[in-house]
This record gives structure tokens, C-alpha cells and sequence, in this order.
């Protein structure tokens, strides 16, 4: 299990990362919190930094979209999913668990888990 | 400035290159333009979150944008990467980024550089750092002012007191609640014309009996040849026989709620170096905002500014902005007139200024220190 931080550290509408096998985003929409890979399919760039719109992710990039829940990308320009991973919240404590375990497409970025 | 012997009841403008020389206005544009408060928009322009507008201030693009968080911010129009031009469109939305259509450097509207292709493979990479370069900017008047400058002059003691010095009370605009008021026209007029020619155009009178009739009708003092901005806190009066400033002289609509009787059926003019011209009148403001594009080129952008209830009752407002409108197109036609004589080696050392017109020379010395002094001789080598 990957520990996240507190609940109260992701405010409505918000992501933050942390660091599995390869970066991770968990966003926090309307009460309910959903983990999924952070870097999208179709280039190099983090989920969480692009907007939440309903259950699904835009890109900051090409705009491409995927739902939170399911990691499935709503149209081009991506066509692959990204992995959903299961969060737990335990006291007030975020902790993911991370899928399974995968090769990094790209290197990790090492300030990858201090944006907020 | 002038080797001739004058009158003492004349004074002398500009020489003509001040008017046509390219070299000249582009010292204008950094020492002017990109020096002082720059009136680059209406807030009202920005309607909502991600409204945009590109404005040139100096030679410079300018980005203005309205944010998620509803303030509006000003940029420089560049990509932090390789510089390309982020904007090039005159006005629009943004959805909810500032991307630059080269790599997709991808900026928030507040500036915040978020995102860039492999950024996240780069981790020695401080995106705090390579933000967009904001610009300056203030809020005032219903009026997005910014400034280029390193250090902005006071906007308090350029902007503000412009307005106090020709009303003379620093709370008599307020009266007008301007940032409150409504765009219910908007005229966009390309003038051939060098931008001084109109500042220096609106700032007299002498012409008005000669060019406005209809001007004249409605503030007969105007024949005189003084204009309102030959005083400090004069409004020059309606004609007796005149109901509102309208066209026809007519009624116009109901007095601005703020405005008091020592400022009803008046017409007060101010200007705001270097681009800004206001009118005021009881029941509507005249917003003019000038953008030199050439030498012997000025977009002039004028707001006809009414209490939001004037402009949702539906009533025709044509009889009000045709006098204004009209007092525009005669006044650019002479400034489109003078323009190309500006050239003319009969005006290589300028003319000569009445004294209704001696007030001008303030703008004339305010325009020449900001230049630089030129002499005579060097205008001659041209």
C-alpha cells in the first residue's frame, strides 16, 4: 500500500501524486476519491494537473479525457486506458494500492510527488 | 524648437517628423506607449472566465485574460519556450488553458505554467519559473489599464490626477459610476492619422464652429473656440433651447442617478495622456481608447457608456450617439487631412498654436522630453 496523505490535504476538484512502479494521481471529486496512473497514454503528462470535469480527467496537454473510474480514455487523441488503482481510506488516511505492478513507460520524475 | 520669429500670441507645435518619421514613433511606442498606464480594454470586454483579448501596447502583444477565479490578468504574448505567439485571434474564449499551438507549452489562465510535453521527465525543472511574464495592470473606470514599465509610474499621479486636474474635485468622476455603466455602442474607427494629431485635435476647440455644427448647436459656447479642457472644472453649458445631448439637441435619457445639478446639462472633456479621451455628459459617458498602430496610423475604439436600465428598456439610443459619432468623423476627416501634409516641407518646422490652443503645448513639451529634444539640424538631414 502506497500512502497518500490526509484526506483534508485534497481539497474538491484536486489531484495529487505519489510514487508507485510509476507516478499515480489520486483525485479527490464531490466526497468520493479514485486512483489512476497519472501519466496520460497518448504523451508524456500528469492527470493531475489537468481539470476534473464530472468523473473524468482532461489532459492538460491534447485534451484527451479519461473516465476516473474505469481509466478508459473517451476519444482520441488517446486510445489507451490508463490503470485504476483501489484506494482505502483509513482514519482520515488516504492509502492506494496499486493495481498491478508495471514498467515505467518513461523515466520517473523525481519532484513527482510534490505538487499538490 | 522653431528658428522663426513668432507672434507672442502664437506659439509652435511639433515639427512635421514627429508626425511621419518611423525612427520618432517607435520612441513613442517604448518611451510612451510602453512608459505610462495603457487603457488596453473594457473590464465588460472580458465577460467571463477565459474571455481573452490581444492588444498591441508599444509594439508589444498583450495577452488579456479573465481567470477561473474571475480576475483579469495581463500577460506578454510569448511562450517561455521558443517564443511563439500564443494568441494570434483579436479576441475569444479560452476553454481553460493558455497553449501554445508550437510544442503545447501549456500555461492556466492565471499565467501558471502547468504543463509541457516530457516536463515530468524533468525533474530539475522549476515550473515556478517559467510562468508567463505578466504585465502590470489596474482596474479603474470600468477600465482595464496596464503598463509595461519595469516600475510603473504612480497611477494615482499620471492616470487619476489627469481626471482630477481637468474636473478639479478628485470625487467628481465618481459621479458617473463609469465602472458601472454599459457599453450600448461601440465605434471602431481606423484613422490615417499619426495618434498626436487626434490627442491634439481633441484637446482644442478653435475648430469646433468651423467643423461641428452640430456640436456647436448644443454647447453654443463653443464658438468661441475654447474648449472644455481649456479650463479646470468647467463643463461647457447646454443652449437654452437645448433638452439633452442628443444630435438634434432633443431629450436624451434620464440623468445618471450620482450626477448633481452643478454637473447637469453640461459636456466635460478629459484626456488622459497618451491615449485616453472621456466625455462626460449628464445621461451618458464617451469612452474614446486610442491604439497607434503606425506612424500615420490610429485604431480609435469608442464605448458609449449607459446605465444598464437605459440599455435593457430597449429605447433607440441613435439620437444620442449620432452627435458624438458625428463629432468623431469630422474630426478624424481633418486629422486624415492634416496627415499627409505633415510631410511637407512647409511644415518641416510645425505651425503655430492660438492662444485658445496654448494649452496644447503642454502635451507638445510633455511628447518632446519624452522622445528627446531633436534639433533643428537633424530634422533638416531627414
Amino acid at each position: 500500500m502506497i500512502y497518500v496523505g490526509a484526506v483534508s490535504d485534497i481539497p474538491d476538484g484536486e489531484a495529487v501524486k505519489v510514487q508507485g512502479s510509476v507516478p499515480i494521481a489520486v483525485f479527490h471529486v464531490e466526497g468520493r476519491l479514485y486512483a489512476i496512473d497519472d501519466t496520460c497514454t497518448h504523451q508524456d503528462a500528469s492527470l493531475a494537473d489537468g481539470w476534473v470535469e464530472g468523473c473524468a480527467v482532461e489532459c492538460p496537454l491534447h485534451a484527451a479525457c479519461f473516465d476516473l473510474r474505469t481509466g478508459l480514455p473517451s476519444g482520441p487523441p488517446a486510445k489507451k486506458a490508463v490503470r485504476t488503482h483501489a484506494v482505502v481510506v483509513s482514519d482520515g488516511e488516504i492509502w492506494v494500492e496499486e493495481s498491478v505492478a508495471v514498467e515505467p513507460r518513461f523515466p520517473v520524475g523525481a519532484g513527482a510527488s510534490e505538487h499538490a | 524648437m522653431s528658428t522663426v520669429e513668432t507672434a507672442t500670441s502664437l506659439i509652435p507645435t511639433l515639427p512635421g517628423a514627429h508626425y511621419t518619421d518611423p525612427a520618432i514613433f517607435e520612441l513613442e511606442r517604448s518611451r510612451i506607449f510602453q512608459a505610462n498606464w495603457f487603457a488596453a480594454a473594457r473590464s465588460s470586454d472580458l465577460a467571463k472566465p477565459g474571455s481573452f483579448r490581444k492588444v498591441d501596447v508599444g509594439g508589444e502583444s498583450v495577452l488579456l485574460v479573465r481567470g477561473r477565479d474571475g480576475g483579469v490578468r495581463a500577460f506578454l504574448n510569448v511562450c517561455r519556450h521558443r517564443g511563439a505567439q500564443l494568441c494570434v485571434e483579436p479576441e475569444g474564449t479560452l476553454r481553460n488553458k493558455i497553449q501554445c499551438p508550437y510544442h503545447a507549452w501549456t500555461y492556466g489562465l492565471d499565467g501558471a505554467l502547468i504543463a509541457a510535453p516530457n516536463l515530468t521527465s524533468m525533474a530539475d525543472v522549476n515550473r515556478a519559473e517559467y510562468g508567463l511574464h505578466t504585465v502590470t495592470l489596474r482596474e479603474w473606470l470600468g477600465t482595464i489599464w496596464v503598463c509595461l514599465a519595469d516600475e510603473p509610474p504612480s497611477f494615482e499621479a499620471t492616470v487619476q490626477a489627469a481626471v482630477t486636474d481637468r474636473l478639479g474635485d478628485p470625487a467628481a468622476i465618481d459621479r458617473w459610476a463609469i465602472d458601472e455603466l454599459a457599453v450600448g455602442r461601440r465605434i471602431v474607427y481606423d484613422v490615417r492619422a499619426n495618434w498626436k494629431l487626434i490627442v491634439e485635435n481633441f484637446m482644442e476647440c478653435y475648430h469646433c464652429a468651423t467643423i461641428h455644427p452640430e456640436l456647436t448647436e448644443v454647447l453654443p459656447e463653443f464658438a468661441d473656440g475654447y474648449a472644455a479642457q481649456y479650463f479646470v472644472g468647467h463643463g461647457a453649458a447646454f443652449g437654452d433651447d437645448v433638452s439633452g445631448f442628443t444630435v438634434d439637441g432633443s431629450a436624451g435619457f434620464e440623468t445618471i442617478e450620482g450626477v448633481g445639478a452643478e454637473h447637469d446639462r453640461r459636456y466635460y472633456a478629459i484626456t488622459v495622456n497618451p491615449q485616453v479621451f472621456i466625455n462626460l455628459v449628464p445621461d451618458h459617458v464617451i469612452f474614446h481608447r486610442m491604439y497607434p498602430m503606425a506612424v500615420d496610423r490610429t485604431i480609435v475604439e469608442c464605448d458609449w457608456l449607459y446605465p444598464q436600465d437605459v440599455i435593457d428598456s430597449g429605447r433607440d439610443l441613435d439620437r444620442s450617439v449620432e452627435l458624438f459619432h458625428r463629432v468623431n468623423q469630422q474630426d478624424f476627416d481633418a486629422c486624415e487631412r492634416c496627415q499627409p501634409a505633415m510631410s511637407s516641407k512647409a511644415y518641416a518646422a510645425g505651425g503655430v498654436l492660438v492662444p485658445s490652443e496654448h494649452h496644447i503645448g503642454e502635451f507638445r513639451d510633455w511628447v518632446a522630453a519624452a522622445v528627446g529634444r531633436r534639433t533643428s539640424v537633424q530634422l533638416e538631414r531627414k
